[in-house]
């Protein structure tokens, strides 16, 4: 039994992108509002509706997505005070609150940082990817701010083995060449 | 604040509430408390109070201590301990008829004690004469008071003469002096008048008797007259002269033990009888029993004990014509026996106790009233009575029930009640001269094996080691059959009961054989995990006879224990577990304490320097000497534990820097006394080579006074008494503490820096002070003088130490942590915030016993000398075990019992808690999975 096609009903609703072709001069009927995406629309806010949008250059796009990556790149940062803050109030103590706070300042700078392509990939285009070398280097930078954070405020719970106690338990005693006993022992 | 800062203080504060806690108390400790060997003449039934329905047994020990024992039972009522100049080993204990006290004299005291609680009544000191006899003045006069009786002593040593006491007060009524020079020998007291009997010598040897008869109200002389004794009375052959009897009596014998002689005091007709020739063996002791009431019949008992048999005879005196006859005749039956002689009213029962018998007769006839045989522990032939007291019940002719009290031929106080033991106290533990720990050959076996492990290469160790488990595997089914019962009596909260004889591994390590070596040359096995009960317990003396053992020295191998005494050729080799003596060639020679890659050098004192020797030979010329500073005589020396684990070499300072410990295995502890000056001064040496490492000198110190000291880890400490005579700026009794470390800078490992070797005879390039160790000392008062001092011992080291002293004052034990007495603790400031972290707290001068450390709680431990300690497996705890004249044994966790779950746990609510968790799983799960699935049906 060969399989049907299916109706065109159906094919209708699942291709709506096409709804309403590129080309078509025919106006839109009143009352009807195309389905925006949210860029769209929040360009459409702060632009007053034009009857017809020109489409931006590459320029205009690639400018603004360097804008928007070095936003990304600054953006732990601005992070960075209110963490430090946070770390300093909380003390030295092992707790289970900042232990926490501990976690997630090595966590989200490292995975930031391992997960850079992906951060910047909707900004990288064949225009930009030289652009945005320096705002990947700063975003890595940023990132090895907040870890150096953790690390201090680790080393600041005592946790980082710097010091000769932390290694005491690797160092051994001495073997005396003689041992002398009471007569008594023997 | 860091990391191990928190840890530090965490400990610290652990530490600081360690005590013993209310339902531990008498669960993980035991106390023997003993009096040590009952005389036989100072051991008596008596009511507490005039009209006291029960009795109770009154006994001064052969260790000078006067107590009173439940009969019941066998518990200490009360004791106290009479405390004479060393050489005094004699000593008599009386009371009167329906008295409220007893009275004791010893040395030149004589001490009232009330009888039902042990409270001193009154003491009279003569300190220049020695009180050779006691007696109570039974009789009724004018001047005494209703309820209480004079007492008569007798005095020798510097003044002779009798004096009369007042009962109440001690006061001195009458003296008679005598200065005839003769020695006093005893006073004996009839109805009518005191008899003073004293020994003349005769230029021949031989001893005359005089008896002297005085006024009781007066004390004057009524007559003197002496006895023809001559040739026959040689010192000590004098038996008996009876006291406080109806009939005073005075029996003698000649040297070979042919003729007994006896006078009625007051008569001088003496009645010669002959010792029953038994057969060819010769009768080796007489003893002749009479009883003690004033209105009792005067009939008499003499017992003749030969090697192998023993029997007696029953005399009867003639208050009236002076004579003296022989009654009947108690058949000779084999072994060892004792009799004791007891009183109702007017009449006289002899109880006659045999290892396999007790049989009670009237004095009348010989006829057997009562007859009981022996059941219990000590029906071996082995076992013999020595001496004892009883009391009979007699109704309608025939004797109702008879306890004795008897002294055992293996050192056990017993109390027979017809025939079977009520209880049995292990008095010659209260002679202890050493003990040592024995490890349980399960926990031995097992190190052995691990061991041979440890020295294999790998495969031929995990091939060992399998092995082993599938051999170990044969008690897999026995372990799984007691499985049931020792989880209930977990639950029970009881621990599994062991008998006295059985001795088995614990988890924890807390089954521990303690040998004890006693000053009458027997050896005493002891369970401390089962309440230190004794498991066995041999007469030295029969293995190797004639050989006195009295401060035998102990040293325990794997299984077996050496003993060694001077005049004994080969040590004796005896089984730690059943005290069954052990051949040489059983016993394979090795030493596992000291490992063999080192050179063995040997220390000992040898006319008052301590000198070093290469190996253990004593004959080769010593490498090292060491001799105090003119005039210093060397009183103490104390090295650190053989076995003295340490877990971290360093200290790790509030900065999180490390001071490294000062560890040499070799250190002892020297300390000297310089008696023209007062001055004490104490030398740490390195044994090994010799060297002197540390010195300190105190001035003013009461020398006469014992310094007890210890060492333990990398620090030591000692106790001084302050002389008191000289212009001190303070008084009292001073604790010093002495820490050693490599260097003063932290960080830094000294001259030795990183080596990982070192000799003792050059240990670095450099000289003098700077290859010495840092020491950092501080001096404590504490309120008591310390008799004893020793550390506690875990297993790994890693548990702070206690430094463990004896309170010879307060009969106490007490445990110090040992961050109370940190030298480096700040002196005049409060701490910084890193020396706070690490736990040290100001210097006060002065540390106060905190009652919590106490590990005796209510418990009174007289006499001990001294303490030993072991680690038990688990690593928070060490086992104690102190002896002298009282036994006392613990378990103490310096650091808290962080491995074990404390008794307050409850582990019923825990499984209850379980239960219902697990209940209540399965009762939400269904709702929880409803949910979930309505939740996926529902539009979002």
């Amino acid at each position: 039994m060969t399989a049907l096609p299916p109706p065109q009903w159906v094919l209708g609703l699942n291709n709506t992108s096409s709804s309403k072709p590129k080309s078509s001069s025919i106006p839109d009927p009143p009352g009807f509002t195309a389905t925006l995406s949210t860029k769209q629309r929040s360009q459409s806010k702060n632009a007053p509706q034009t009857a017809v949008r020109k489409p931006p250059t590459t320029e205009e796009t690639d400018t603004l997505k360097l804008k928007k990556a070095w936003e990304i790149a600054i953006a732990p940062a601005k992070q960075l005070p209110m963490n430090a803050i946070g770390m300093y109030m909380t003390g030295s103590t092992l707790q289970i609150f900042s232990i926490f706070m501990v976690f997630t300042l090595f966590k989200t700078p490292l995975t930031a940082i391992a997960t850079l392509g992906r951060t910047f990939a909707p900004y990288t285009t064949p225009g930009t990817a030289t652009r945005l070398l320096p705002a990947k280097f700063v975003f890595v930078l940023m990132n090895l701010l907040m870890l150096g954070l953790g690390l201090w405020k680790v080393n600041q719970m005592g946790l980082l083995p710097t010091t000769r106690s932390d290694w005491l338990a690797w160092e051994t005693d001495r073997t005396w060449a003689g041992r002398a006993v009471p007569r008594e022992w023997l | 604040m860091r990391l191990h800062a928190l840890l530090a203080s965490a400990a610290f504060l652990v530490a600081g509430t360690v005590a013993i806690f209310a339902d531990d108390a008498y669960h993980i400790d035991y106390h023997h408390a003993l009096l040590g060997f009952p005389k036989h003449d100072a051991t008596f039934f008596q009511q507490p109070y005039a009209g006291s329905k029960a009795s109770l047994i009154y006994t001064l020990s052969d260790k000078l201590v006067v107590g009173a024992v439940n009969p019941k039972d066998g518990s200490l009522v009360w004791r106290q301990t009479l405390s004479p100049s060393p050489n005094i080993t004699d000593g008599f204990l009386r009371a009167g008829e329906e008295q409220d006290t007893v009275l004791s004299a010893v040395g030149g005291e004589i001490t009232a004690w009330s009888a039902s609680d042990g409270r001193f009544a009154w003491r009279t000191a003569f300190p220049d004469a020695t009180v050779k006899d006691l007696e109570i003045l039974e009789l009724e006069d004018a001047k005494s008071e209703r309820d209480t009786k004079d007492a008569v002593i007798l005095l020798s040593d510097g003044t002779h003469g009798v004096k009369r006491l007042d009962g109440r007060t001690g006061a001195v009524k009458w003296t008679y002096p005598d200065n005839s020079g003769d020695s006093p020998f005893q006073i004996s007291i009839s109805a009518t008048s005191i008899y003073y009997i004293s020994l003349h010598s005769t230029m021949l040897g031989g001893l005359k008797i005089k008896v002297t008869s005085l006024n009781p109200l007066t004390g004057q002389k009524l007559d003197q007259y002496t006895l023809n004794s001559d040739g026959e009375a040689v010192p000590g052959s004098v038996l008996f002269a009876g006291a406080n009897s109806a009939s005073p009596i005075l029996a003698w014998t000649d040297k070979s033990h042919k003729v007994l002689k006896i006078n009625i005091i007051g008569s001088k007709s003496t009645s010669t009888f002959n010792v029953p020739g038994a057969g060819s063996e010769e009768v080796q002791k007489i003893v002749l029993h009479a009883p003690h009431r004033i209105n009792s019949l005067s009939h008499f008992l003499v017992h003749y004990q030969t090697a192998n048999a023993h029997s007696a005879e029953v005399f009867h005196a003639d208050l009236k014509t002076h004579a003296i006859s022989k009654a009947y005749s108690l058949p000779e039956l084999a072994g060892k026996g004792a009799f004791t002689t007891s009183t109702t009213d007017a009449n006289v029962y002899f109880t006659r106790i045999t290892s396999n018998e007790v049989i009670v007769v009237s004095s009348v006839s010989h006829g057997i009233l009562g007859r009981w045989p022996v059941k219990g522990v000590a029906s071996s032939n082995e076992l013999y009575p020595i001496h004892g007291v009883s009391e009979v019940v007699v109704r309608s002719g025939s004797a109702h029930a008879v306890r004795s009290a008897l002294l055992l031929s293996d050192g056990q106080w017993a109390l027979i009640r017809n025939g079977e033991f009520v209880w049995t106290r292990p008095e010659l533990l209260a002679g202890a001269v050493t003990a040592v720990w024995a490890e349980l050959p399960e926990e031995e076996t097992l190190a052995q094996e691990l061991a041979i492990e440890g020295h294999e290469n790998i495969i031929a160790a995990y091939i060992h080691r399998v092995r082993r488990h599938i051999r170990d595997l044969e008690h897999f089914p026995a372990w799984l059959q007691s499985l049931p019962v020792r989880i209930l009596a977990n639950f029970a909260g009881k621990s599994s009961s062991t008998s006295a004889t059985e001795i088995q591994q614990d988890t924890f390590g807390f089954h521990k054989l303690v040998i004890v070596a006693t000053d009458n040359g027997h050896l005493v096995g002891l369970n401390v995990g089962n309440a230190g009960r004794v498991v066995w317990n041999i007469d030295l003396a029969q293995l190797a006879p004639g050989i006195k053992f009295d401060n035998p020295k102990l040293s325990i191998s794997r299984g077996y224990f050496e003993v060694r005494q001077k005049g004994l050729e080969t040590p004796l080799f005896i089984n730690s577990t059943t005290g069954s003596a052990l051949t040489a060639e059983k016993v394979k020679a090795e030493s596992d304490q000291l490992p063999k890659a080192q050179t063995l050098i040997s220390y000992d004192l040898v006319d008052g320097e301590l000198s070093g020797f290469l190996g253990d030979q004593e004959a080769s010329s010593p490498i090292w000497k060491f001799v105090p500073p003119s005039g210093e005589r060397i009183v103490g020396v104390s090295a650190r534990p053989a076995r003295d684990p340490v877990a971290s070499i360093g200290k790790v300072l509030g900065d999180r820097r490390v001071l490294y410990k000062y560890l040499n295995p070799n250190l002892v502890l020297v300390t000297t006394v310089l008696d023209a000056r007062r001055r004490a001064s104490i030398y740490l040496l390195d044994s090994a080579s010799g060297n002197l490492l540390y010195a300190a000198v105190h001035n003013n110190i009461d020398i006469s006074r014992t310094i007890p000291s210890a060492l333990s880890e990398n620090w030591l400490s000692y106790s001084l008494t302050l002389d008191s005579s000289v212009e001190n700026s303070s008084r009292g009794y001073q604790l010093v503490v002495a820490e050693l470390f490599e260097s003063s800078i932290p960080n830094d490992r000294g001259p030795l820096g990183a080596e990982t070797n070192s000799s003792s005879i050059q240990p670095s390039a450099a000289s003098d002070d700077a290859a010495k160790p840092y020491v950092i000392s501080q001096t404590y008062h504490i309120p008591e003088e310390i008799s004893h001092m020793t550390v506690t011992q875990t297993r790994q080291g890693i548990t702070s130490r206690e430094l463990l002293v004896t309170l010879p004052e307060s009969n106490s034990i007490v445990g110090i942590p040992r961050h109370v007495i940190d030298p480096r603790r700040p002196v005049g400031r409060d701490p910084t915030a890193a020396e706070a972290s690490e736990g040290l707290t100001k210097y006060s001068p002065v540390i106060q016993f905190d009652p919590k450390w106490y590990l005796n709680h209510k418990m009174e431990l007289f006499g001990i000398k001294s303490i030993i300690t072991s680690p038990a497996l688990l690593e928070s705890t060490s086992l104690v075990f102190a002896y002298g004249l009282d036994i006392f044994g613990t378990r103490v966790a310096p650091s808290f019992a962080f491995d074990m779950l404390g008794k307050g746990f409850n582990k019923l609510q825990m499984l209850a808690t379980v239960a219902a968790l697990g209940v209540g799983v399965l009762f939400v799960a269904p709702l929880v999975r409803r949910k979930q699935i309505n939740s996926l049906w529902q539009i979002p």
